[in-house]
């Protein structure tokens, strides 16, 4: 069995959307009984959250976005940029414990106390952008452990692989240019779902051109489409890149009985993406990968979907 | 929505002494395609395109040319010869909606904008057109399409904004195809939220269907075949 590493912080419920917001702290203690139902608890690494150093943060957001969600936060607002990114008083420390907690894992990982982890945090990130809240996100969690581990930890090429069902338009951005991190989504096509960014074309710029690929999905597709499009496009992309050092913006949101989009894929599907995922970590980045998640918002599924993710990280 | 608002008010100009060379490399140098031939005083008094350069250039095929001296010749070339003389203009009143239609039935790609007194305001291509609905469609604006059917009569579309309003969510634009099947009409709200089953869910409950994203459609005018 893999020495698997589980952040989970109960500080992580604090950050309140108010009622009928689909991103609320029902999911996390649906993920924590999905873990706990199944008896794994004890076979896992706990993480408790750290508040992370400012330093990190601005690594990726600009000083007066921090500043600008801090003062938000502390003067009471309830959202930040959009009417989607409605927040109370918690919000900003919670999303400093997400990040904290996160880079505390890829220390972890890095002094070899663990093999991998997965990190049931709030707020998620993926739609964060540099200077600007956005989708219910508002610290971009998996870019700045990108850069954590870059520039802590030495390490030159980090890979993410992206599969919430929407388009993580703040991590393409911020990495756009940057050929050192590549970035990989599979997502509902955009002129369908939100953001509307995300498109085939979209391939990074400059220096960055050709470490960034999207793989549009269409409505009402599902398994038989994964399975080839990932087949198709992410293995040869990573052959390609040869991550050392792979980060899951993981979303359970594609799935057929989450209403929050069209794909319809089922429970053993993401069993077999992360599958994937395990293999590529281990034929290029010594085992090493984080998982993070981001959306996904069926009550229902997630604790079957989150124990089946957190099952095939620790198996051999 | 007057043109003159939307279209490209720094023209590159020549004048009808330009050659052929001359004109191309512009073209080139600033990824344009039209070119308007004006008198010193402004006046416009023809157009070139990249298709009448082309076609008047001898073919890449005749490599065994000598290009030195083909080059030579192409320089005594002088855009008077083979632009359009008297293009088809617009004034700067034309509105957007003038200039799609004009567009589209006169099947040019560009209209130079002149004034009464004949003299070159600027340039209207379909790239403006194409940006300026890219803009009213707030496509570059995070958010997400719907797609709703509804019965041809009055008050549907305002059940539908209040509706949404009262969820609190932004409008990016409000697309509506008026022929989608006999009586019925689509509705496309693009909505600036990432919040979307809810508001799925309470127009279902008040009797609309939603389209399946698959099926959707927008061009319904009539094709010259």
């Amino acid at each position: 069995m893999r020495r698997t590493g589980f952040l989970y912080d109960e500080r992580y419920l604090l950050h309140c959307t108010g009622s009928c917001h689909p991103e609320s702290p029902e999911r996390l203690k649906a993920a924590y009984k999905g873990i706990e139902d199944a008896g794994l608890l004890p076979k896992l690494t706990r993480i408790h959250a750290v508040p992370a150093q400012q330093r990190w943060v601005e690594k990726v957001h600009h000083i007066n976005y921090i500043l600008r969600f801090e003062e938000a936060c502390m003067m009471g607002m309830d959202e930040l940029d959009y009417p989607d990114n409605q927040m109370c008083r918690e919000t900003y420390d919670t999303a400093m414990l997400a990040v904290g907690g996160i880079l505390e894992t890829v220390k972890m990982v890095m002094e070899d106390k663990i093999d991998n982890a997965f990190c049931a945090v709030r707020p998620p990130g993926h739609h964060a952008e540099v200077n600007k809240a956005m989708g219910f996100c508002y610290f971009n969690n998996v870019a700045v452990a990108a850069r954590y581990i870059q520039e802590e930890w030495g390490i030159e090429r980090v890979g993410i692989v992206d599969f919430d069902v929407h388009h993580g338009n703040g991590t393409q951005h911020i990495f756009e240019y940057d050929p050192t991190v590549y970035y990989y989504s599979i997502h509902e096509h955009p002129s369908f779902a939100f953001p509307g960014t995300g498109r085939e074309f979209e391939k990074g710029a400059d220096a960055g051109q050709g470490y960034t690929f999207n793989t549009p999905v269409l409505p009402g597709q599902g398994d038989r489409e994964y399975l080839d499009l990932i087949k198709q496009d992410l293995l040869p992309a990573f052959e390609f890149f040869q991550p050392e050092f792979i980060l899951a913006s993981t979303g359970f949101d594609a799935h057929a009985e989450d209403d929050m989009s069209d794909i319809k894929l089922s429970t053993e599907m993401f069993t077999w993406i992360m599958k994937v995922l395990m293999g590529l970590a281990d034929k290029y980045a010594e085992g090493r990968i984080i998982s993070v998640l981001e959306g996904g918002y069926s009550i229902q599924r997630l604790p079957e979907l989150i124990k089946n993710h957190v099952e095939v990280m620790m198996t051999p | 929505m007057f043109i003159d608002r939307s279209m490209t008010k720094r023209v590159l100009t020549i004048g009808k002494d330009t050659n052929i060379l001359e004109a191309r490399d512009l073209m080139k140098e600033h990824h344009i395609r039209h070119l308007p031939v004006v008198e010193p005083d402004g006046t416009l008094i023809g157009i070139v395109t990249d298709r009448d350069i082309r076609s008047a250039m001898p073919s890449i095929l005749q490599d065994e040319l000598n290009c030195d001296a083909v080059d030579d010749k192409l320089r005594k070339v002088t855009v008077d010869r083979f632009m359009t003389p008297d293009p088809m203009t617009i004034p700067p009143t034309y509105t957007i909606q003038d200039a799609l239609l004009l567009i589209q039935d006169k099947k040019v790609g560009a209209f130079p904008v002149v004034d009464d007194a004949g003299k070159l305001k600027g340039i209207v291509s379909i790239r403006d057109l194409i940006r300026a609905f890219i803009n009213v469609l707030n496509i570059g604006e995070p958010g997400m399409l719907l797609g709703i059917l509804v019965e041809d009569k009055v008050g549907q579309l305002k059940q539908i904004v209040d509706a949404i309003t009262e969820e609190k969510i932004a409008f990016g634009s409000v697309l509506v195809s008026r022929h989608w099947e006999e009586g019925k009409r689509a509705v496309f709200p693009y909505l600036l939220t990432n919040n979307i089953a809810r508001i799925k869910k309470k127009l279902r409950d008040m009797g609309y269907t939603l389209l399946d994203p698959m099926e959707w459609y927008l061009d319904q005018l009539p094709k010259n075949e």
